[in-house]
């Protein structure tokens, strides 16, 4: 008996999840910023300062996402595809569809019965629809992302954002300000748009889905669970804490390396 | 040539293709060529070295950008930027095909902009018919005489024979080695499978196949590590430099056949000349050429050649490159993908503008997609 990990070095946050006899002991999360060896040392270092174990003490370590090559420490290395994939699997075993928006891309991802990916989907390069583009947006704002998620709940319409480029979607936002527009409709209307946007990826892969799991830092943003469950025709759900699924994922991954322990 | 592993000296000649043509041409005029229409051969036959124009992956474009216009094929504008650049000056002509829109055009602005001794624009039907393919056999024999002009010489039958008889050889060689990739683990990476091909596209024919034998025998006797590892079979658009191979085989993979213009759709059957040299050079090169430029039908059926290769080399996988604006090959990806899935072959497409800048996010898709294979 001992602790495993999965780190999930992402392009915007580091994510850490330890887990011992097969429950998660913690998770923690540090900003990436510009160098992601010494972010993913500072997740590790608030795990030591809260529980005063090392990364001696782990007996297997996976490591995932955009950072994954450079985790010295790590036993394998895992693309975070399949680890959102293990990660939603062992939360939702009936979800056969992932959502998956993160800082800098967003993914659809098919499962099989046993959570094995069988196809994938992801954008290509440009930053729309992604969590980059709604910082941008809750910058135009002035808002903070929690406020912004929050900033479209009492919406009754929605504007409509057509462009699919993220500055000149910014300009469309930005003339519906000088127009004056209720903001919680043009904040209602980027919702949509990035819903949109993931629903056109998604579609091919639809079959009758009932149970859609929503992950990534994204799924934090109430507003955009709301806007996806609407165009998705099912509700989709979002884990206690979405961020931290491909670190989950690969923690599982670890703990199945060390004989499912 | 120097005295080294076959496979160092193939590299090496990938690594600087314009000074070994230069080198090896001793004189003889070097004749360059966009696309795979115009057959090398007769440029061999006319007593001069065929030499395939490239580009340079990810090469800063300043010069060309003056002349094309943003959605022109990235990959076009940077041979095109090569030659401004002047690294292409050693060429005494260039023949470009009408293989694509794209690349027919250049040839005009090429030629304005930056014109050499010799320039030859080469006419290729887009469908396959009887009426087409005797179209073409005539637009050899325009081309043939257009060389003959620049030599001051006629080109003989026996000249052109001998220089197929060359060509096949290369052509025997080079199914050798591919049949080398068909067992698991492969004596011969797909990596180092493309360097032979771009180090033949740059060297005479005869030199070209002392080298192939030197690899084949170094190849055929390495040891085996028995390694298992997922096989791919890359397919798309050109593909003339190793990184996007290096790419799938780092991440765990043996990159063992392929569908792309610089290998299997070009150098892997024999031209048949029992019908003629002209009519042999026709349905190699046009009747066979598996570049979706050529309509070959509507039915998925056309990919059938495709599945054949998959079977025979024992294929995973399929991962396709797709430049950007590339039309026909983007518009035949979703046929082939679904057909290639219909027989349980998945297929993973990656986009690209000749630049392979975004080398993470391309890692990624293929290690999700070789852990998908698994």
């Amino acid at each position: 008996m001992g602790y495993v990990a999965g780190l999930d070095s992402g392009s915007t946050s580091t994510k850490l999840v330890v887990m011992k006899d097969g429950k998660i002991e913690g998770f923690y999360v540090v900003p990436t910023g510009g160098n992601s060896l010494k972010s993913a040392q500072m997740v590790f270092e608030q795990w030591s300062a809260k529980t005063g174990k090392t990364e001696d003490d782990l007996k297997s370590l996976v490591a995932t996402g955009y950072g994954r090559e450079n985790i010295r420490l790590a036993r394998k290395t895992v693309s975070e595809i399949s680890c959102h994939a293990k990660g939603v699997h062992w939360l939702f075993p009936a979800c056969r569809l992932i959502i998956d928006i993160g800082g800098q891309d967003f993914k659809v991802i098919k499962l099989d019965n046993e959570g094995r990916v069988i196809n994938f989907a992801m954008n290509d390069k440009c930053a729309a629809g992604t969590g980059r583009y709604l910082e941008l947006m809750a910058n135009v704002f002035q808002m903070s992302l929690e406020k912004f998620s929050l900033a479209a709940e009492t919406a009754t319409g929605s504007v409509e954002i057509t462009s699919v480029c993220t500055v000149f979607a910014e300009t469309e936002v930005i003339n519906h300000i000088s127009w004056g527009t209720a903001e919680k409709e043009i904040v209602a209307g980027i919702f949509n748009a990035v819903a949109r946007r993931v629903y056109s990826l998604a579609k091919q892969h639809l079959a009758g889905d009932k149970e859609i799991v929503f992950t990534g830092g994204v799924a934090k943003n109430k507003g955009m669970a709301g806007a996806l469950s609407k165009i998705m025709g099912c509700e989709v759900k979002v884990s206690f804490n979405p961020q931290i699924t491909g670190a989950l994922g690969a923690a599982i991954y670890a703990c199945e390396i060390n004989g499912g322990q | 040539m120097k005295n080294e592993s076959a496979l160092a000296q193939v590299r090496d000649i990938y690594e600087n293709r314009a000074s070994w043509a230069k080198e090896l041409s001793r004189g003889r005029m070097l004749i360059g060529y966009l696309c795979h229409f115009a057959p090398p051969e007769i440029i061999s036959a006319a007593g001069m070295i065929p030499y395939r124009i490239t580009g340079q992956l990810g090469d800063d474009i300043v010069e060309a950008n003056r002349y094309i216009e943003p959605y022109g094929c990235p990959y076009v504008r940077n041979c095109f930027e090569q030659s401004l650049k002047g690294r292409l000056d050693f060429l005494e002509g260039r023949v470009i095909p009408h293989s694509c829109d794209m690349v027919q055009r250049i040839y005009g602005i090429w030629k304005y902009y930056n014109k050499p001794n010799y320039s030859y624009l080469f006419n290729v039907p887009h469908q396959v018919s009887p009426w087409s393919l005797d179209f073409f056999e005539r637009e050899l024999t325009f081309f043939k005489e257009s060389l003959e002009k620049l030599a001051g010489h006629k080109i003989s039958e026996e000249q052109l024979a001998a220089a197929i008889e060359v060509s096949n050889k290369n052509r025997r060689l080079i199914r050798e080695l591919y049949d080398l990739r068909k067992k698991q683990p492969p004596k011969i990476s797909g990596t180092e499978m493309l360097q032979v091909l771009l180090a033949g596209s740059c060297l005479p024919a005869e030199e070209y196949n002392e080298l192939l034998e030197k690899v084949k025998e170094e190849a055929t006797a390495r040891k085996e590590d028995g390694k298992q590892l997922p096989t791919i079979l890359v397919w798309g658009c050109i593909i003339d430099d190793i990184k996007f191979f290096d790419i799938i085989e780092q991440a765990g993979a043996y990159v063992v056949c392929d569908d792309l213009c610089i290998g299997t759709r070009t150098v892997l059957e024999e031209i048949d000349t029992t019908k003629g040299i002209m009519r042999g050079l026709t349905n190699t090169y046009l009747r066979d050429f598996r570049c979706p430029r050529t309509d070959h039908g509507p039915s998925v059926e056309r990919f059938s050649y495709l599945l054949d290769l998959v079977r025979e080399f024992g294929v995973q996988g399929v991962i396709g490159y797709a430049l950007a604006f590339c039309d026909p090959h983007k518009l035949d990806y979703p046929d082939l993908r679904d057909y290639l899935g219909m027989h349980g072959i998945p297929m993973l497409l990656i986009n690209d503008d000749y630049t392979l800048g975004n080398v993470e996010t391309i890692k990624n898709r293929v290690q999700a997609f070789l852990e998908m294979l698994q």
